[in-house]
């Protein structure tokens, strides 16, 4: 895989645990402030999903999505509630978006675009869940151009925060074939 | 050399992902509701169709008298009709698919449809 | 170009192509319609597939049974009702028209299921207030009337049967069906389109509607208008099911600035209040029919208690300031955007 694995399996588990904790408790910071718009929150711990995809590749962003999605909702105690079934459609929804994206990054394709794409794959995920599955309201649809507005800004953010991180030098010793800025 | 590493295929996605929320808001908040034509029926004749096009006004007659229909770009309006109690009138613009106006004296229905396939029956 | 490029705008190509045929797809209209005055009403016929059927011979079959129900059964113009309701006056034995029959044997269910609510036998009390004309007009009946009529009134218990053979045992008694017949027309009219082969059609008579069979690739699709106008919202229906609705908009006339309408509560002797309209979905349409007219007149606290002792599943009534429904119902209708959520009332 193009996205550098690094050599040691062990040294490369450890790495996903320590960013999936790190996912985890960003989730659950992000729980505790009140969103001003219900249904809206920045989706930060996105930011580590996104590392683990360009340092560690695919399989390791998943690994860490997953982990995050169900450590936060055990904590959080909504482990096969409803919340948890929308974070992890969520969650398989952006993992897909990412699949398909990762083999042009880095060298087309950037951090706050694989962001946005996957933010908004998040979202479309959660609602299509949320209107097949728990709420078939009708006027349900009406909601979701709002929250694919919020996934674009909150995507954005969060690709320049990753953008940010992925720069910063004590990751950037984890990239080490990426290739140089032309 | 920019601080966050953007690429053309940034570009791509942010223009891409823009469109696709200015889309939803069209499609949510103006459906397919833009209604395009308005159904006339009345009893003993078949179903006849006006496009919603430019501002006309047509006059149907029907066994009570005159029933004066308003057409402007993507709405339509019973506008004088017999009936004692104004029904046809009340229902006001007809302006999203499916929206429906009733003549009963002049044995008249009138109904706008958008792009959606249309309903197979009204229950008044 | 490189490969990853080729690949990004193929993969976004097909995205757009994915959203683009989503909002498409629309085809031909798979019904055809036919429209006319019969049974002193807008009758509507959607006919389910198109070009399969001899329409003309549909229109005339429909049309002929239509006024031969219309006339047999009518309230007030001559006809084999009218003819019966001067024979039960006499209160003497005589053989009823065979038509009336089943309207006979309908009402005194109806009468039984609700309780006394819907009340055929009251035809002098409908006709006291201006309702026995084509436009209904006052004065409405004065006190004295009105008392005079609501003591020891008739009702459908007042019929002696025995075969063919009635009598009359009450002297105000005169039979009104309206509320029942448009439902047992419907019925009669499905039934005459089943022997014409027709395997898809909605029948609508004046709004109240009947589906026999179904496209076999999608479910019926009906536009509910709302009381007060504009629309309610809409609903799908599946074979056999029969949307009826009672309201006060259907007839009436405004009285020294009240609007009294059609829909008499025999507890009063005066127009039901409280509910603008009230719409049943039921397989049975005679069913369907006397239940919209029972639970308007039932009232905003009691209609769901008169549901559920008719066997009413699918119900909703309009109120002043709010849509009521049952929970199934609730569930089948598409509300507009533009209303107010149904509030849900259990089934006693």
């Amino acid at each position: 895989m193009p996205g550098n694995p690094p050599p040691d399996p062990a040294q490369r588990d450890r790495a996903i645990a320590a960013l999936a904790a790190i996912a985890i408790g960003i989730q659950i910071l992000e729980a505790a402030i009140p969103s001003p718009v219900p249904g809206i929150k920045p989706g930060l711990a996105n930011i580590v999903t996104l590392v683990a995809l360009l340092v560690l590749g695919w399989r390791a962003a998943a690994a860490v999505t997953l982990i995050r999605v169900l450590g936060s909702s055990l904590l959080l105690g909504t482990l096969l509630s409803p919340a948890f079934w929308l974070s992890l459609a969520g969650a398989i929804a952006s993992l897909a978006m990412l699949a398909v994206l990762r083999p042009l990054a880095p060298r087309h394709l950037g951090p706050v675009g694989l962001a946005i794409a996957a933010a908004l794959a998040h979202t479309s995920g959660q609602f299509l869940l949320a209107w097949a599955v728990i709420i078939p309201h009708p006027n349900l649809p009406l909601l979701l151009p709002p929250l694919l507005l919020a996934a674009l800004i909150t995507g954005g953010l969060t690709g320049i925060l990753a953008a940010h991180v992925l720069g910063d030098p004590r990751i950037q010793r984890h990239v080490r074939t990426r290739k140089s800025d032309p | 050399m920019n601080p966050i590493g953007l690429r053309w295929g940034d570009a791509v996605i942010g223009a891409l992902a823009s469109a696709l929320v200015i889309a939803a808001f069209a499609l949510a908040y103006f459906p397919a509701g833009g209604a395009r034509v308005l159904v006339i029926s009345q009893a003993g004749a078949a179903p006849q169709h006006e496009p919603l096009d430019r501002r006309r006004t047509l006059e149907v007659t029907g066994p009570a008298g005159i029933t004066r229909i308003e057409i402007e770009p993507g709405r339509a309006r019973c506008a004088e009709s017999p009936g004692y109690r104004n029904i046809c009138e009340g229902s006001g613009w007809l302006q999203a698919h499916g929206d429906i106006a009733v003549s009963l004296p002049n044995r008249l229905t009138l109904q706008v449809l958008g792009s959606e396939p249309g309903f197979d029956s009204l229950h008044y | 170009m490189s490969t990853e490029s080729r690949m990004l705008i193929r993969a976004l190509t097909l995205l757009l192509a994915a959203s683009l045929l989503t909002a498409c797809g629309r085809d031909e209209p798979d019904t055809e319609q036919l429209s006319f005055y019969a049974f002193g009403t807008l009758v509507e016929l959607t006919l389910h597939p198109p070009g399969a059927y001899d329409i003309e011979q549909i229109e005339s079959a429909v049309q002929d049974e239509l006024e031969v129900l219309h006339r047999s059964w009518h309230a007030w113009e001559p006809g084999s009702l009218g003819r019966t309701n001067e024979l039960l006056a006499l209160q003497g034995e005589f053989s009823a028209p065979p038509s009336v029959l089943p309207l006979i044997e309908r009402g005194r269910e109806m009468e039984d299921l609700s309780g006394g609510l819907f009340n055929p036998a009251l035809g002098k009390l409908v006709a006291a207030w201006g309702f026995h004309q084509d436009e209904p007009a006052g004065p409405p009946p004065d006190a004295a009337t009105l008392d005079a009529l609501l003591d020891n009134p008739p009702g459908m218990g007042d019929i002696e049967r025995n075969g063919v053979r009635l009598r009359g045992t009450h002297p105000d008694l005169q039979l009104d069906f309206g509320g029942l017949a448009k439902g047992l027309a419907v019925e009669r009219v499905l039934e005459l389109l089943g022997e014409l082969g027709v395997e898809a059609a909605i029948f609508n008579a004046g709004g109240d509607l009947m589906t026999l069979g179904r496209p076999q690739e999608r479910a019926w699709r009906v536009r509910i208008r709302h009381p007060r106008g504009g629309t309610l919202g809409s609903i799908e229906l599946g074979a056999g099911e029969a949307l009826f609705t009672s309201g006060d908009y259907e007839r009436g006339y405004d009285w020294e600035g009240e609007y009294i309408h059609h829909v008499i509560d025999p507890r009063s002797g005066r127009p039901s209040q409280g509910v603008a309209s009230a719409t049943v979905l039921h397989h049975d349409p005679a069913l369907a029919d006397g239940a919209a007219t029972t639970l308007m007149i039932a009232g905003p606290e009691a209609w769901p208690e008169y549901a559920r002792r008719m066997g009413v599943e699918y119900a909703l009534l309009v109120l002043d300031d709010r849509i009521e429904a049952t929970a199934g119902l609730a569930e089948r209708v598409a509300l507009d955007p533009d209303h107010e959520p149904l509030v849900v009332r259990e089934l006693p």
